[in-house]
């Protein structure tokens, strides 16, 4: 049974999508969630250097594993740094890390999965293979292992990340492609006499979109939580630099004293996971054509 | 003798987009040793009004009505009691063997599971019924066939599985999913050949749902056609190929390269527009928007069953054959 | 003068099959020649596993034949590489079984349409949306569906919208594989009669890919009947209906069924025993043996010998042992129970 728009009959069709997209997003409320949870935690990033309250490293040691207060909305740690403010600052490095690490395992990872899934043949078998070698290494142990390597820096973690990222998205990539080069609106294309420049970019990589967006929302959380571990290892983010994974590290120590400490940076990384999670999860169902809410 | 006697079945499903009136007060009766041909093309709600008899059906849908088998309600009945209807009185055969079928369990221990489960068979038992019953359906080595995969016979031979197993308990009526529609011709006329068979030799009651009017003319005793969600007409099978009363009927048989229209190469019945939305059926009688006999009193009013012949039931307030009507 | 759009000779389609154990070739294609002239439409058909689709890839040059010739307008097209098959594409399209695959959700049913003519650059722009908007009109669709998207349509719109994107280059020849298989009947007429309206207007030749045998009589000039990769039977359309010469074809026709029951049930049927042979390990001699009930008479030449294609008269081709030129050839039944 197909169930025919009735609704918009004068607008361009930029404009009709635009809508029938917006109309889709509001009809799922945890997309939305996800969305503005998400969106909350990368202004908070970008803007943290005009709305925290503090600088990341300053230090008050006359407020020292302060409680909440009106000066401190999350207390103090064993420093005397403002919580709060080094939650901001933090998310920098998350967002940053996991962000950059999945665009660029991405952009590595969707050509060379394209190439193996639609050529196949002996480029498919060294790719394929290649990949199955990095995917029986567990993500965490081949970031850190790349991490340890390459020496701690943020953009070294961010690098390691994105490498540890890559081969799943390959693999993604790779079957996506498989399928839709059987696809009849493919063989149509060739049929039209297009060449394979043509028939990747224009029927093979749009129709796989809506798959890598998803993966990719989903590959975020990973990275960020990724980061966190690798910070919190001391691969990452050096100090004085806040990351969660740092605060985690440092919390530690105090835990019987003070756990929230470790619980304020746990559920920002929990948090902003989560919400790309469920962003990631509204996109792939908003974006393909088919949907009918 | 009435075996069956649905009356009034509606069946509506709640969506997103409204209600959806899949099925609008059916009612029809199935007598014993008959083959009841329902024809419709999709959307018309010939398979959900049978999956409804069964409770086959999602959640999200409504039924109404009544569905008299022998002296219970099919449609009221509690859910214990239905589960020995289903597979063991009434029978129900799908349209893509493969997917009905376990591919990953022997064609022998699936028919041998419902013999088991419904008739209380040992193992051996079961097993030795299971061969009679590939037997039955002619299918050749049934001792051997019974151990073999879904995916080692082929297309018809798999649907004659599914045969076999929909009659392990010797049901009294087998409803008949499109059985034919995913066959090559060939098999199909051996499937049909078998189910005329099954008729005859085990006095089964057939309810066969296509929406191919040949295979209709084939073994269908009385024919039931129905368009978006209705029942539009019902007759014998010869008196409605040699009389169609509704314009549908009469657009479908149209539509069909039969050996007139091949022979004189004169151009096929198209019917205009598309089925309705059966979430938006217009006011009147469904078919009016795109028949040629349309006029106000049809786009205001819906039209009943009458009997306009003997034993011929039309929902049309013009019934009566194309004299050679507009063609497209 | 009126030379062949289309000549295929001797072509031959294997797929090799790798597996865990099974190892072997689907001969899915296994010596066919035909051809097609101008405004010629020649239909083939056949069950599943007869090769018949595979035929229709192989000269759409969406695979590449394992042996034989593919002549397209004269010109040889068997092996020519992607690049060079692109200029000959303007020749020969194809519509698409499925009309829910064939095209693609995420362009608008005007992008659909234009491609091809994009891609062959045709026409650009303005040129182009005129072109558009003219094969909309060809195919009886409104304007406005150019903006919309293929889920949008019913199954019949979109193979039209199949149509037209096969038509926009004006090729000689479309190869339609079973498109009207995946529609309701009432659609199908419609369809149906568009390709016929368009085939006399356009003058475009068509090879006719189904197993609906009511559809080949009443579409088509001439009539190939498939069976595991060979063709069995090649004969002008009234003629194969009205007399048909291999047993298979009979058995084809007799089994098919006719929508009016006085006629249906009065026919009597030729039955074939067993199944169709895998397409992995063909019979040897005639491939039809296994289930042919004339096998008796045509051992075991049929067991040994394949039985070549010939002209029996009247172009009426026939590859069976027991049909010779001049003499009548076996009847399964009588030819009265035969037509519909």
């Amino acid at each position: 049974m197909s169930f025919v728009d009735t609704t918009a009959a004068a607008l361009s069709p930029r404009a009709r999508r635009r809508r029938i997209l917006r109309r889709r997003l509001l009809r799922r409320p945890l997309a939305l969630v996800g969305l503005v949870v998400a969106t909350a935690f990368i202004l908070g990033a970008i803007l943290a250097p005009w709305i925290a309250p503090y600088s990341a490293g300053a230090t008050d040691f006359n407020a020292i594993l302060a409680h909440s207060s009106s000066k401190h909305l999350l207390g103090t740690d064993e420093l005397g740094r403002d919580v709060f403010s080094r939650i901001l600052w933090g998310a920098r490095a998350s967002i940053e890390a996991g962000v950059l690490a999945t665009l660029l395992a991405m952009a590595f990872a969707v050509p060379i999965g394209i190439v193996a899934g639609y050529y196949r043949g002996w480029v498919d078998a060294v790719i394929a293979r290649l990949t199955d070698v990095l995917l029986a290494f567990p993500f965490l142990i081949l970031a850190v292992g790349l991490a340890a390597i390459l020496g701690p820096s943020l953009t070294n973690a961010t690098i390691a990340l994105g490498v540890g990222a890559a081969p799943a998205l390959i693999r993604i990539a790779r079957g996506e492609a498989l399928a839709l080069r059987e696809e009849d609106y493919v063989r149509a294309a060739i049929a039209n006499g297009a060449g394979d420049v043509r028939i990747l970019t224009r029927h093979v990589l749009p129709n796989m979109l809506s798959t890598l967006i998803v993966q990719a929302t989903v590959a975020i959380p990973t990275a960020i939580i990724g980061e966190a571990v690798l910070s919190f290892l001391g691969l990452g983010v050096q100090p004085p630099t806040p990351s969660w994974g740092v605060m985690l590290s440092d919390a530690q120590s105090y835990l019987s004293q003070a756990p929230r400490l470790a619980v304020y940076p746990g559920i920002a990384i929990f948090l902003c996971s989560l919400s790309f999670n469920l962003l990631g999860d509204g996109l792939r169902d908003i974006l393909d054509p088919r949907t009918t809410r | 003798m009435s075996l069956l006697r649905v009356e009034d079945l509606s069946v509506r499903f709640e969506t997103d987009d409204g209600v959806v009136h899949a099925v609008d007060r059916l009612s029809f009766e199935l007598g014993e040793r008959e083959v009841l041909g329902v024809v419709g093309e999709s959307g018309c709600g010939k398979s959900v009004s049978f999956m409804s008899l069964l409770r086959l059906l999602p959640e999200t849908a409504k039924v109404d009505g009544s569905a008299r088998f022998g002296d219970a309600d099919l449609l009221r009945m509690p859910t214990s009691q239905l589960r020995r209807v289903r597979g063991r009185e009434i029978a129900f055969v799908f349209q893509e063997p493969m997917t009905s079928l376990n591919p990953a369990f022997k064609v022998g221990n699936q028919i041998g599971e419902v013999l088991q489960r419904h008739l209380g068979l040992s193992r051996s038992a079961a097993r030795r019924r299971t061969i009679e019953l590939l037997d039955l359906v002619r299918i050749p080595a049934p001792d051997r066939r019974v151990d073999e995969y879904p995916h080692q016979l082929s297309g018809g031979m798999r649907q004659r599985v599914m045969i076999a197993m929909a009659l392990a308990c010797d049901p009294k009526i087998l409803i008949a999913d499109e059985p034919t529609t995913a066959l090559d011709v060939t098999i199909q006329a051996g499937i049909l050949d078998l189910m005329r068979d099954i008729r005859e030799r085990l006095g089964t009651s057939i309810v066969l749902i296509t929406h191919n009017l040949g295979v209709v003319a084939d073994i269908a005793d009385r024919v039931i056609v129905m368009y978006a969600g209705r029942k539009v007409e019902e007759a014998p099978v010869r008196e409605l190929f040699a009389s169609p009363q509704h314009p549908y009927t009469n657009g479908l048989l149209g539509a069909i390269p039969r050996p007139r229209t091949v022979a004189t190469r004169e151009r096929l019945r198209e019917i205009p527009g598309r089925v309705p939305s059966l979430a938006e059926l217009p006011t009147g009688c469904a078919f009016a928007p795109r028949c040629p006999r349309a006029d106000d009193r049809t786009r205001s009013q819906v039209p009943e069953l009458r009997e306009v012949r003997p034993h011929h039931l039309v929902a049309c307030f013009h019934p009566g054959p194309d004299e050679e009507e507009a063609v497209a | 003068m009126s030379e062949s759009v289309l000549e295929v000779d001797g072509l031959v389609k294997h797929f090799p099959v790798r597996g865990i154990g099974a190892k072997g070739v689907v001969h899915a294609v296994d010596g066919v020649s035909l051809s097609i002239g101008r405004g010629e439409m020649l239909g083939l058909v056949g069950e599943s596993g007869s090769g018949k689709s595979t035929v229709a890839n192989c000269v759409m040059r969406l695979v590449e034949p394992t042996a034989g010739t593919i002549r397209l307008l004269g010109e040889d097209v068997t092996h020519l590489s992607r690049r060079e098959m692109r200029a000959r594409r303007r020749n020969v399209h194809m519509v698409f079984q499925d009309p829910y695959s064939s095209l693609d959700p995420r362009m608008t049913c005007g992008q659909i349409v234009g491609e091809p003519l994009d891609v062959q650059g045709l026409a650009r722009g303005r040129a182009l949306q005129e072109r558009v908007v003219e094969l909309f009109d060809r195919v009886g669709l409104r304007d406005e569906l150019r903006h919309r998207y293929p889920h949008e349509l019913s199954g019949g719109q979109r193979q039209r919208i199949g149509l037209a994107r096969a038509l926009a280059v004006s090729p000689a020849l479309l190869v339609a594989d079973e498109p009207v298989s995946a529609l309701d009947v009432s659609v199908q007429a419609s369809i149906l009669n568009l390709l016929r309206d368009l085939q006399e207007e356009l003058g475009f030749s068509c090879l006719f890919i189904t197993h609906d045998l009511a559809t080949v009589e009443y579409l088509c000039d001439r009539v190939a009947v498939m069976y595991l990769g060979k063709i069995v039977e090649l004969a002008p359309t009234a003629e194969l209906f009205a007399a048909p010469k291999h047993p298979y074809t009979q058995a084809l026709l007799s089994a098919a069924v006719v929508a009016d029951p006085d006629v249906q049930r009065s026919r009597s049927r030729v039955v074939l025993e067993g199944d169709v042979p895998s397409p992995l390990t063909p019979p040897s001699g005639c491939r039809f043996r296994t289930r042919c009930p004339l096998e008796p008479r045509s051992a075991p030449a049929s067991h040994e010998e394949e039985p070549p294609l010939i002209d029996v008269g009247g172009g009426h081709h026939v590859a069976c042992h027991l049909v010779r030129p001049g003499a009548d050839a076996p009847q399964l039944l009588d030819p009265a129970e035969l037509a519909g």
